[in-house]
Formats: structure tokens, sequence, C-alpha cells
């Protein structure tokens, strides 16, 4: 009884940390800000120490850093560089396109990751 | 390697490589060409040269598709391939033609290339990527069909498996839509149509099959990962190719007199041709970490995820880029659409070779993998050539939003020369990171001569 317990459990983290990699990914792609107030809510359903809580906060972490490196940076370099400067276009669209596309691979990876229960560091079983 | 017959892939392996040099050398000349215009002028003209660059990276890549058929049918098929002797008189044919083809470029005059070889009888020449003479394009579908049939027979007197299957699709299917290249209409939009349907549909369309095939094929022999899981991923990914890819051509339609749907229709379902080169990275991530082996041949892998990743990269972000019709109706033709296709060219189909040149040919050279100190060359050399292929992009891309905002989005627009005289900068460094990029090649190049301690296959990994 005991045991089917905890491989009900082991299950439902393995749910979670796959639905919060999910979301992380979406937010970063086609679903943004819905997918994140998703990740939220699957965040707060962990508990910490378990394998969901540790992709949901990795999810969260990577999408507040994703957030801050695209917009914040972008801004700066609009409000520094001016906006009708041809060389802010320039840096601004290159610095996002790619910027953005290392946060969704890295995404990828998490997903990948939560899909075989692993942390990001943990070893291969 | 199983099956004697798959030592023929090497042939074209080794000319795929000689011919990707040759490419190099004439990016990095034209490279030179875009900052010194009268580099090597009267002698190796920019058009020519470029006419070169293109059309030996085409030929290579067939070199190296034919090849890594050859390799992967036969012990897909678990049979000896159906005619070896074909496969070989083939290959010499295709590399005199492709030799002479590119001698003639060299050295005769375009208009009397085509004089000489009797374009006139059935005008084919002319057109960008399909400048070969139709001598030449003859000789293209008569291999082809001879490969076909030898590759066809192969698979249907073996084992037949999802990976040959589709890779068979994508093979007929480039052969299929090169014979587009035969019909040359008067009307201008009616040889676009015609024309796209040779490129884009190769490039984005059946070229997606075969890579995925390919990609598969060596996925499961260096992670050891069930062949049903694999194929499945495969399912899905080769029909979200061809339902984005096909009716994607219409991102081609926007601006050469097509009706406007086409601008609806092209932005959508181009918009969805990034997603199967995102799965391909999903998938490529998934098998490596659920691998059930850790194989000897670390080079493979690298190049196996590498081609998963710079695919998504080059054709599905850097295509999304500029394919919306609202913004490629400035961007069309700029230095953006040449940062997409150097990126996406690499990332899927060069990588994907050198994945299968990386784990076929130390198996075809009687060894497991390739030495240690041979691999660590290789793991740099695809360090190399990847970083620069991203840097030669990201200045394209700068290049190609300067070249936008300043020829065609400003107020007081400026002309193309004077707008390329503003792009030099970008010029120079995208000629430093192609110089990297030659170094890189030549690096990969010299890894199968370095000499080193083999390494040893473990026993679960000799067993698949």
């Amino acid at each position: 009884m005991m045991k089917s317990e905890t491989s009900k459990n082991n299950e439902q983290q393995l749910k979670n940390a796959s639905n919060a990699a999910l979301a992380s990914l979406l937010n970063l792609t086609i679903l943004p800000v819905i997918s994140f107030i998703a990740l939220l809510f699957i965040y707060k359903k962990t508990q910490p120490g378990n394998i969901d809580h540790y992709h949901a906060v990795l999810g969260i972490k990577i999408n507040i850093t994703a957030a801050l490196a695209l917009f914040l940076v972008s801004t700066l370099m609009i409000v520094l560089g001016g906006f009708h400067s041809p060389w802010t276009w320039v840096y601004v669209i290159t610095y996002f396109t790619i910027v953005h596309t290392i946060f969704i691979v890295f995404a990828i990876w998490a997903l990948v990751r939560s899909w075989s229960g692993d942390k990001l560091r943990s070893k291969h079983n | 390697m199983k099956y004697q017959s798959q030592s023929i892939a090497k042939l074209y392996f080794i000319a795929a490589i000689g011919l990707f040099v040759g490419q190099i050398l004439f990016g990095v000349t034209l490279g030179l060409q875009y900052v010194i215009g009268d580099f090597l002028f009267p002698e190796i003209p920019f058009n020519v040269a470029r006419m070169v660059h293109t059309n030996l990276l085409i030929v290579w890549l067939l070199f190296g598709f034919m090849g890594s058929a050859y390799y992967l049918v036969p012990e897909e098929s678990e049979r000896e391939l159906y005619a070896p002797w074909l496969a070989k008189l083939m290959f010499w044919i295709f590399l005199i033609a492709g030799a002479l083809t590119i001698l003639g470029y060299l050295m005769v005059p375009y208009a009397t290339l085509a004089e000489i070889t009797m374009n006139d009888l059935l005008p084919t020449m002319g057109r960008e990527f399909l400048e070969q003479p139709t001598i030449t394009k003859i000789g293209i579908v008569i291999v082809a069909l001879a490969f076909l049939f030898n590759i066809g027979m192969t698979i249907l007197t073996g084992r037949k498996t999802v990976i040959s299957l589709v890779l068979l699709t994508g093979l007929i299917g480039l052969a299929v839509f090169f014979l587009f290249s035969f019909y040359n209409p008067d009307n201008v939009v009616m040889d676009k149509y015609f024309w796209w349907f040779v490129v884009h549909l190769w490039v984005e369309g059946v070229w997606e099959l075969i890579m995925a095939a390919m990609l598969a094929y060596v996925l499961i022999k260096v992670t050891g990962v069930d062949r049903e899981v694999i194929e499945k991923w495969l399912y899905i990914i080769i029909a979200m190719a061809l339902i984005s890819g096909l009716i994607g051509t219409g991102h081609h339609f926007f601006w050469i007199g097509a009706p406007d749907y086409w601008q609806w229709l092209g932005s959508i379902f181009s918009a969805i041709e990034p997603i199967p080169f995102f799965m391909m990275t999903l998938f490529a991530f998934n098998v490596v970490n659920k691998r059930r082996r850790d194989h000897p041949n670390k080079a493979a892998v690298l190049w196996a995820l590498g081609t998963a990743v710079m695919a998504f990269l080059g054709a599905g972000v850097w295509g999304f880029l500029h394919t919306l019709a609202p913004v490629n109706f400035y961007t069309h033709g700029t230095q953006i659409t040449a940062a997409h296709g150097h990126m996406a060219f690499y990332g899927a189909y060069v990588m994907v070779i050198l994945t299968m040149i990386s784990y076929s040919m130390p198996l075809m050279r009687g060894k497991q993998a390739g030495n240690a100190r041979a691999q660590v060359i290789e793991m740099w050399s695809f360090w190399l050539m990847t970083v620069a292929m991203v840097f030669i992009t990201l200045f394209l891309t700068g290049a190609g939003i300067l070249q936008v905002y300043l020829q065609r989005y400003s107020d007081t627009p400026l002309g193309f020369m004077a707008t390329q005289d503003k792009l030099e900068i970008f010029y120079w460094a995208r000629e430093g990171a192609g110089v990297i990029f030659l170094i890189g090649l030549f690096l990969y190049i010299y890894s199968f001569f370095a000499k080193g301690e083999d390494v040893v296959m473990p026993e679960a990994a000799v067993a698949s």
C-alpha cells in the first residue's frame, strides 16, 4: 500500500515537472504570459525538495531571466541608441533573436530532463 | 561495418569533402570581393565565383546524401547493396560531369558555355542555383535514376524500416522535383513558380526527410535507444515538415506577381515551418538524454546534437525572422536572406552529412571510433566551424537590417551601391569569420589523419 502511494506520488511529481518545463517553454515561444501564469499555479502545487518543485523554480528563473535579458536590455538599447537610429535596430534585432533562441534551446533541454525526472546537472541514470 | 558494399560510401564522402573545401575557398574569395570589388578580376568575376560557390555546395551535398544512403541502406535492409558496381560507375560519372561543369564555369564565359553545350535545343540555363548546362542536368537525372534504382532495389528486396523508407521517399522527391528544372517558361512569373518548385521543395521539403532519416539512423546507433521510439518521432517530424513545407512554398510567391492569397498562405504555413526543426531538437536531446550507452564516438554524438540545434537556429528561427509577408516586404533579397541561407544550409544539411561521415568513416576504416586525439581535433573543428557560422550569420543579419533601413525603410532611401558601402564593416567581419570556418574545415580534414590511441567500444555498443 505504502509502495503504491509512493509510486503514485512519484508519477504525479514527474507529471508536474513535465508540465512546469512545458509551461516554461511555451511562455518563451507561442503562449507568453498565460503559460507563465500556469507555471505559477504548478509551482504552488509543489513541495520543496521534490523534482517538480525543482523544475517549476527552474522554469520561473529561466523566464524571469529571459524577460530581463530580452526586454530590459532591448529597451535600454533603444533608449540609449535612439529609436530612429538604424544601428539601434541592428543591435536590438540581432541581439533579441540570438538570445531568445538560446533561452528556447535551454528550455528544451530542461523539458527533456524533466521527462526523465532528472535535474539539469544530475548524472544520467 | 556489417556489409562490404557499405564501403562505397567512402568514395562519395571523400569527393564530398574535397568539393566542400572548394566551396569554402570560393566563399572566402567571394567575401573578399564584397569589400575589394576587383579582387581576382577578370580571372574570377564575382558572378562566376558565386555560381561556383553555390553549385559546389549543391553537388557536394548530393555526394554526401548518396554516400550516406549507400552506407545506411545496406545496414537497414540487412543485405549487400543491390549493384555495387553501378554505385561506383555512377560515382565517377557524377564526379567527372561535376568537375567539367565547374571548369566550364571558370574557363569560358557563361554565354559561350551555353552555346557549346547546345542550350538552345532545350534551354534550361541561366537560373540561380540551376545554372548547370542542360547536358549536365541530363547527367544528374541519369545518375539520380541509377542511384534510386540501386537504393530502391536494395530496400525492396531487404528489410524495410521506417528510416530507409523515409530516406527513399526523400530521395525520390529529390529526383522528381529536379525535373522541374527542365521546364523554362517564357512567362517570368511561371518561371519563378517552377524554379521554386525545385529549390524550395528540395531544401524546405524533401531534403528534410533525408536529413531526419540520417539523423535518426545515427542516433539509434550512438544511443542504443529503441528503434520504435525514434520511429515515432520520425513520423511526426516528417509529417510536420511536409505539411508546413509544401504550402510554405508560398513565402516565395509574395512579390513575383502571384495572386494576393499567397501572402496569407505563405505566411501562415511558413510560420509553421520551424516546428519540425524545433521537434528535431527536442527529439535529439531526448534520445541522447535517454541513451542506453555512452558511445565511444563522442564526435559523432556532438555532430548529431549540433545538427539538431543549428538546423533549428538556421532554418527555423532565421527563416521565421523574415518569412511573414509584412516583414518580407522589406527584407526579401537582402543580406538577411543570405544570413538565413548560410546558417540553414550549414545547420541542416552540411552538419547532418558531417554527422554521417563522423559516425561511419571510422567504421569503414576498420575501427569502432576515431582515436582519442583525432576525436578531440574533430570536436575542435566542430566548434570552430559552428561558431564561425554563427558569427557569419550574425554579421550578415546586422548587414541585412542596416540594408533594409537605409535602402527600403528610410524616408530618404539610399541606392543599392551606396548602401553596400555602408555595410563594409559587416562584410569585413564576415570575411574574418569565413577564414576561421576555413581553418575549422582544414582541422576537420586533419582529424582523419591524426594518430593516437584507439578507443575501445564497450560490449553493449558492439552488440547493436
